[in-house]
């Protein structure tokens, strides 16, 4: 095939970035802006893309097209804020200095994505760097710390989550760096001549120093939550019944109600509270009984229920993910001139059309496009 | 509708009025709940526009533009999040805070409800934060993800599941499993009595401008250059797309042939073909669908007959074009589409919640009111499951604000007592803290 001489070399960080951002060196890269890279997901994607038969140039093209479908506009352009039509606005007081970064940051969230990205990779391996730059982000510790036990009706977040899938042990791993990071901090506060005193305002935690802290409270809570082990599920009454199980609710015309079956000892889903239905002949057909999957204990209920949030990055569905092969279906070709099955390809540029017709016409452009 | 309201015994009491924001990145779904009341949302284009003659419209000023010919779009949200706060407190100030907004409130007296999407980055949850306090001064404030709302909802009237008179409505709903297909992306989340099962929250990258975008691109290569009408191609994208159920029949019958043939279906159009009358920007501002009339998108074109319209025929572009809901490969990109979103979501959840979860579906979002995407859904997801597993999926009555009626109730619901945060909180513990609480969430008491 004639490439010209030219094969592109497709690029993940290609945004502009006003001022400064930390760019994560994410190892090798994935060939779209639009299908950003989290290594370890990377990783076990990697046979999926060796099987592709894209070529480079190809992957270019797609990453180009997907990156335009993805604009609000089809251009660059800058609209201002108009000005008021002679209303006398909300009063204006001063900004505090945290407003006044916010509002004058021109950052895209391509940019506060590769931020976040960057901050997690070193956390990773310099947990001490990954603090001096999550405080230059001005950036409270993330939610997925769970540290939010004090005080406040806030409940404890349990890190046991689904007894140690990949993911929640990636989230503890992450956790627990940001814990370092925290300690960290903690070390340094002194050195930075902070007050003693906790900051009332909330301003003066503005850039590179370190967020408030949680409030201890009178009510026995503890705020020293310094370690994350797999704690057990917080003050559980109910640890003892873990074969409890229930029917789903509200699951309308279901799987065949037998509350004897079901002991109604979920304290967090309640049970089947509707009388069972009607005997039917066909109740001890043995051909005809269903299986019903066992319902989860409230201890796996509490684990799901407390979990932490995913990272932006850790929720984008890929292929591969469970529940799905590569990708579960071979993907189809379109004409690119009419939009039916491309069943034949362009001998010049590999460009996929239905059928001579349509072929034709793409060529006069192909041709058009570069002169031979 | 149950409305509790139990205060907590320390401090003062929550402000009386609840300015409830559901925060898109097209539209602001925005309205009060006050005295145990909800008023009816308004839907607010959440941008600065400007037309082709350099004239700016701020938000709800944009019902004023009757020209939207090359109109041009400045967003403070991006994939979902707030992200440029110099416009988006442009937009908030004219809407709700001026002397002159349309739904004036003095923030100093008002706890706001946010709905955000989940996943968000920190640093753009902790920009909010600071704006809400630091700059509006909001009394009150909880911040929480927009499918969560949507339990706060009478879900099995959604569902018109049979039910006595006299059984009370379950708030929050115990189970549900909701789908959120907006501007930005689709995002699948399961919910159980309120609180979001995070570990098994999944987002495909899909949503209604990818859609817009990709309806201009087909159309810019097959009629006219349309790559400056985003906002007419979005009319005509909500006016003539929909799900195919048949997607290789229905491709079949709007394909002409091969060399020189013209197949029948594709002459009389075969149900898939209409015409679209696009805005002259003179007399017409916005489009019109019109049955198909064999060739009389050829003859205008070719001035074979005199007329001012132009017209274009559209065959599988208005189900091509939602197909990326489904099938997101077929513009190359690696992601599974929304039934595989579903199954991967669940994949991570006990075998024993799945009857529960999909037996409940509920889909909201812009994208829920193409034609048949319920249908659709539910169709790809019976294949996938297991014979006896009941499959119910529905849109709410208004898919568009729905998280917006989810979060008014949510308002109502004693639950918004255990999560809301003060100024005073704030200032107090710092954005730190208010971040780790919104993050932790309602728990789980045992
Ligand atoms: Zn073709
Ligand atoms: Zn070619």
């Amino acid at each position: 095939m004639n490439n010209f001489g030219v094969i592109e070399i497709a690029s993940t960080t290609t945004k502009s970035t006003p001022g400064w951002a930390y760019v994560p060196d994410t190892g090798p890269t994935l060939p779209a802006a639009l299908q950003p890279t989290n290594r370890k997901r990377a990783a076990r994607n990697q046979p999926a893309l060796s099987l592709s038969d894209l070529s480079a140039r190809e992957e270019t093209r797609i990453r180009k097209e997907l990156e335009a479908l993805d604009r609000d506009n089809p251009r660059d352009l800058s609209i201002p804020i108009p000005p008021k039509p002679g209303g006398s606005g909300r009063a204006q007081n001063k900004h505090t200095s945290n407003v006044r970064k916010i509002l004058q940051s021109q950052k895209t969230f391509a940019n506060h994505l590769d931020d976040y990205q960057a901050m997690l990779a070193l956390a990773e391996t310099n947990p001490a760097a990954a603090a001096a730059m999550n405080a230059a982000l001005a950036k409270p510790s993330t939610p997925t710390t769970a540290t939010a036990k004090s005080a406040s009706p806030a409940p404890t977040q349990s890190p046991s989550a689904a007894g140690g899938s990949k993911r929640s042990a990636a989230a503890a791993k992450r956790a627990a760096a940001k814990e370092k990071q925290e300690q960290e901090k903690e070390r340094k506060r002194p050195a930075k001549q902070q007050p003693p005193k906790p900051d009332p305002s909330p301003s003066t935690q503005d850039s590179p120093a370190p967020p408030a802290q949680p409030p201890v409270q009178n009510d026995g809570a503890t705020a020293a939550d310094v370690e994350m082990p797999d704690a057990p599920p917080a003050t559980g009454t109910n640890t003892s019944t873990t074969t409890t199980t229930t029917t789903p609710p509200a699951t309308a015309p279901q799987p065949q109600p037998q509350p004897q079956t079901y002991p109604r000892e979920s304290l967090i889903l309640p049970p089947y509270q509707k009388p069972p239905p009607r005997p039917h002949t066909g109740d001890n057909d043995p051909l005809l009984v269903s299986y019903v999957p066992p319902f989860p204990t409230d201890d796996e209920l509490r684990a799901l229920m407390t979990a932490p949030p995913l990272s932006y990055l850790e929720a984008r569905a890929k292929w591969g993910d469970g529940g799905g092969e590569e990708a579960r279906y071979p993907p189809r070709t379109f004409c690119a001139v009419c939009g039916y099955w491309g069943r034949v390809k362009c001998m010049r540029c590999g460009t996929r059309c239905c059928a001579l017709d349509c072929l034709t016409l793409h060529g006069e452009e192909c041709v058009g496009r570069f002169g031979g | 509708m149950v409305t509790n309201r139990k205060f907590r015994s320390a401090g003062p009491p929550p402000p009386a009025t609840t300015l409830v924001l559901d925060n898109g990145a097209d539209t602001i779904k925005a309205g009060f709940v006050a005295g145990g009341k909800a008023s009816e949302p308004r839907i607010i284009p959440n941008c600065i526009a400007r037309d082709r003659h350099k004239k700016l419209y701020v938000g709800s000023e944009l019902e004023r533009c009757r020209d939207f010919g090359e109109i041009a779009f400045r967003r403070p949200v991006e994939k979902g999040f707030i992200v440029n706060w110099e416009a988006q407190r442009e937009i908030w100030d004219r809407e709700f805070f001026d002397d002159t907004a349309p739904q004036e409130c003095d923030p100093s007296e008002t706890r706001l409800i946010l709905a955000e999407q989940p996943n968000s980055l920190p640093a753009l949850q902790t920009h909010c934060d600071q704006m809400v306090f630091e700059e509006f001064g909001f009394a009150s404030y909880y911040r929480g993800i927009g499918p969560s709302f949507n339990a706060y909802q009478d879900v099995q009237a959604v569902f018109r599941t049979p039910r006595e008179p006299d059984t009370p409505v379950e708030i929050p709903a115990e189970v549900i499993l909701l789908i959120d297909s907006g501007y930005s992306h689709t995002t699948v989340t399961p919910i159980l009595q309120g609180r979001p099962l995070h570990q098994a929250i999944r987002r495909l990258d899909v949503g209604g401008k990818l859609l817009t975008n990709y309806l201009t691109r087909l159309l810019s290569i097959r009629h006219f250059d349309m790559r400056n009408e985003t906002y007419i191609v979005n009319e005509m994208k909500e006016a003539v797309c929909y799900v195919s159920l048949d997607f290789k029949g229905d491709l079949e019958k709007s394909w002409k042939g091969t060399r020189g043939e013209r197949r029948e279906d594709y002459v009389n159009g075969a149900g898939v073909a209409k015409d679209y009358v696009l805005p002259d920007s003179h007399t017409r501002f916005h489009g019109i669908v019109r049955e198909y009339e064999p060739g009389a998108s050829s003859r205008a074109r070719k001035g074979a007959v005199v007329s001012t319209e132009d017209v274009l025929t559209l065959r599988n572009e208005r189900f091509a074009v939602p197909e990326l809901l489904f099938n997101p490969s077929d513009i190359g990109m690696r992601q599974p589409g929304l039934a595989d979103l579903v199954m991967q979501s669940l994949s991570v959840l006990p075998i024993g919640l799945w009857p529960g979860l999909l037996a409940n579906i509920v889909v909201v979002g812009g994208n829920a009111k193409l034609d048949n995407f319920i249908q659709r859904l539910q169709m790809e997801l019976l294949e996938r499951v297991p014979d006896e597993c009941v499959v119910r999926v529905a849109r709410p009555a208004d898919p568009i604000t729905s998280t917006w009626q989810g979060a008014a109730n949510f308002a109502m619901h004693e639950h918004v007592e255990q999560l809301a945060v003060t100024k005073r909180e704030y200032e107090e513990y710092g954005a730190g803290w208010v971040a780790r609480k919104f993050a932790a969430g309602l728990g789980v008491s045992s």
